[in-house]
């Protein structure tokens, strides 16, 4: 029995406060005219969505979350806005456009009226909520994830190096 | 929270993403607008791993591969940024006009 779904009336609060701040760092992140404002606000919706990972029930993913996005992926985005600044002129911090808005907008209330007319079926009793069945699932049924994600990265690590290496006859 | 609650907010977090991948001039605020898509799709596999799935460790399994794969891309993605800005002196997508390069 996951511990953390026997404490869901008491965690309500708590939750909606994380998808507020999801809600708003993500306004931020996609508003600033600054791209390291932009970047640090995108780490704090990150963490929101760890804390929400945490409410639904895995720790683990919740732990991964933080490690990789925001303290791998973030802090990487932010060497390469160190590498790639460019000392521009003052300008306004926020800038959206309406217009642009559209698409989102729409694809939002398509996809809200999709879920408003779906009926999702009952929560299913019994299941292993422990991080010994996720190891296990990783190393026997879904090894192939777990194999594929590994070679993935490899070729990303190569790959990386390979494009932003300087030319040596340059 | 409920099981809508929740996929609202991933929908809501994949609208937002959406905007900055679509409006963002700055080719890491692409990249940002990008991460919060892969984020808010990942949220929305939690969601149902907890309410609907019957074996709970698939949507953890799915949610790494997610995290792994995002983590990949925004390497060779920053990698990209930083040949990009050594050759043209801008990130701004409105300077790369040319194939060749």
């Amino acid at each position: 029995m996951n511990p953390v779904e026997t404490a869901a009336i008491v965690l309500h609060p708590t939750a909606y406060a994380f998808a507020g701040v999801c809600l708003v760092g993500a306004v931020l992140a996609v508003a600033l005219r600054n791209v390291l404002h932009s970047i640090l606000t995108l780490a704090a919706t990150l963490m929101g969505i760890a804390a929400l990972f945490l409410y639904l029930g895995s720790p683990f993913v919740a732990a991964m979350e933080v490690v990789i996005y925001v303290g791998g992926i973030s802090v990487a985005m932010i060497f390469a806005i160190m590498f790639a600044y460019t000392l521009g002129v003052r300008r306004a911090p926020v800038r959206v456009n309406l217009l642009a808005a559209v698409p989102a907008v729409a694809f939002f209330g398509l996809m809200a009226g999709v879920f408003r007319a779906t009926v999702f079926g009952p929560v299913p009793a019994g299941r292993d909520w422990s991080m010994e069945a996720v190891g296990r699932a990783l190393l026997t049924h879904y090894n192939l994830v777990f194999e594929t994600l590994s070679v993935i990265l490899l070729l990303a690590i190569v790959g990386a190096i390979g494009i932003a290496r300087r030319d040596p006859n340059s | 929270m409920t099981l809508h609650h929740v996929l609202l907010l991933a929908l809501a977090l994949f609208c937002i993403g959406l905007y900055g991948v679509l409006f963002r001039r700055h080719l890491i605020g692409i990249l940002i607008g990008a991460e919060l898509m892969l984020n808010a799709a990942s949220l929305n596999f939690m969601a149902f791993n907890y309410w609907v799935v019957e074996d709970p460790a698939v949507g953890q399994i799915v949610v790494l591969f997610i995290i792994g794969l995002a983590a990949a891309e925004a390497a060779v993605a920053l990698s990209v940024v930083l040949s990009i800005f050594r050759k043209l002196e801008s990130a701004d997508v409105r300077h790369l006009d040319e194939l060749r390069g």
